[in-house]
């Protein structure tokens, strides 16, 4: 069989991770609610996905994989109630990070930090209603009952220039996430045999 | 022996709905009550589609969840819209967030759990496969679908070795690493086991070989499906026109 396809186990894997993936971002998403603390979901996620997305990569070394990967989390999110918004840019994003480790042919470090890095930029998908649906997003908070100086207040902390920082905030969470999980990678999982 | 051993299929399951219906009906859900209107149509559209998952729950026999998630959206609706105007200004931005996420994401999440504790796996697969998805989704798919009940198991357990070697939540600030370091690594241990348990276990039912599979399930559009659908389309076009669309 060709070493370089997919297989089913690879498949399986990729189903694996991708629920563990989910729940690292359900966690920091459940921050997200909290509107103020939703700058820093990329920061959260980066870092909390780091280990699991290291040692997904580890198991499935092949192109394609993070692709699938990115479309299923932002189906499940768009399932879960997100916009849907999130799906393309979980294909994008994965893709993307595809090609990048490919080209370090999944080994190069230097790639994969750099592929994770661009892989976690999909959260912004699901936070850009903020932006771009702005006078709907915020109408619906006032319809509900919000008050002006809150509003107000959220509308400055997610004025425009808050979109750049956000992606920031995102390549920082993923740097430290990919090296919290190469450390934890060579410190259990390769002792222990399982990589 | 009899045939229902044999079936996947859950024959006493008396109000069976196809995978397909299901699927449909948490993709309209996730597009009409994700949003926080609350006037207009939308005052008397979304209190009647959220019933739809209380009753589907109920049909299915998850009478506990059904009543939960019935008290929970009637008091974030009520609370919503009509109290919130006697709280004071920090009372109101606490009681409103509960209450968006009673109401807004409450009703898609039960109709994910509802499509998630009622349909066999096999059936879900079969109904990927009819829609034609690729294998490179169904596999993934339906391992998330196993493995979603499987990781609670799991992280309850390690929840509960590392209690007693008392590493709790309570001391994340005192040494966040080593809470994090000792529920994470045991859960990616186990959950590579349960990979390749899976794997093997997927290849002896022929996942991956390229070939058609064949089933023993039975799906289908039944007039429950097709009523059901009308419905919820039904709720999207009247959400559609009358509400300003999507935006």
């Amino acid at each position: 069989m060709d070493k370089k396809k997919l297989n089913a186990k690879d498949f399986i894997n990729i189903g694996i991770f991708t629920v563990i993936y989910f729940v690292m971002f359900f966690i920091t998403g459940m921050m997200g609610y909290i509107p103020i603390f939703a700058v820093i979901i990329p920061l959260g996620l980066g870092i909390l996905g780091g280990i699991p997305f290291m040692l997904f990569l580890t198991k499935t070394g092949k192109f394609g994989a993070a692709t699938i990967m990115g479309t299923l989390v932002s189906v499940l999110c768009f399932l879960m109630g997100q916009s849907w918004i999130s799906i393309p840019f979980g294909i994008v994003f994965g893709f993307l990070a595809d090609l990048i480790f490919n080209a370090g042919k999944y080994k190069n470090w230097k790639y994969t930090v750099l592929g994770y890095c661009v892989f976690t930029e999909w959260v912004i998908g699901s936070m850009l209603p903020m932006w771009i649906m702005r006078d709907t997003f915020f109408a619906a908070y006032r319809n509900n009952g919000g008050t002006d100086e809150y509003i107000d207040a959220v509308m400055n902390l997610t004025a425009n220039w808050m979109l750049p920082v956000v992606i920031v905030l995102g390549v920082v969470g993923a740097v430290i996430g990919a090296y919290l999980g190469r450390a934890t990678l060579k410190k259990h999982f390769v002792k222990a045999g399982i990589v | 022996m009899k045939p229902e051993l044999l079936l996947s299929v859950d024959t006493k399951q008396r109000f069976w709905l196809d995978p397909r219906t299901k699927l449909y009906m948490l993709l309209i859900f996730s597009i009409v009550m994700i949003d926080g209107k609350t006037d207009g149509i939308s005052f008397w559209l979304k209190p009647v589609l959220s019933l739809l998952p209380f009753l589907l729950l109920l049909s299915g026999r998850r009478r506990k969840a059904a009543a939960i998630y019935l008290s929970v959206f009637c008091v974030s609706w009520i609370t919503n819209l009509f109290l919130l105007d006697y709280l004071g200004t920090a009372a109101k931005i606490i009681v409103s967030l509960l209450t968006q996420l009673g109401m807004r994401w409450f009703p898609g999440a039960m109709m994910g759990y509802y499509l998630l504790s009622t349909t066999k796996i096999s059936e879900f697969v079969l109904a990927m496969q009819r829609m034609h998805i690729p294998e490179a989704f169904i596999i993934p798919f339906s391992v998330m679908f196993r493995f979603f009940p499987a990781i609670s198991e799991e992280a309850e357990s390690i929840g509960n070795a590392m209690r007693m070697r008392g590493i709790t939540g309570k001391k994340f600030f005192k040494n966040p690493q080593a809470v994090l370091e000792y529920r994470i690594v045991p859960f990616m241990m186990s959950v590579v086991t349960i990979g390749n348990d899976l794997s093997a276990a997927a290849l002896t039912r022929g996942l991956g070989n390229g070939k058609k599979r064949t089933s023993i399930c039975k799906i289908g559009f039944h007039w429950k499906d097709f009523a059901l659908m009308l419905v919820v389309t039904a709720a999207l076009l009247v959400f559609l026109i009358f509400s300003g669309g999507l935006k």
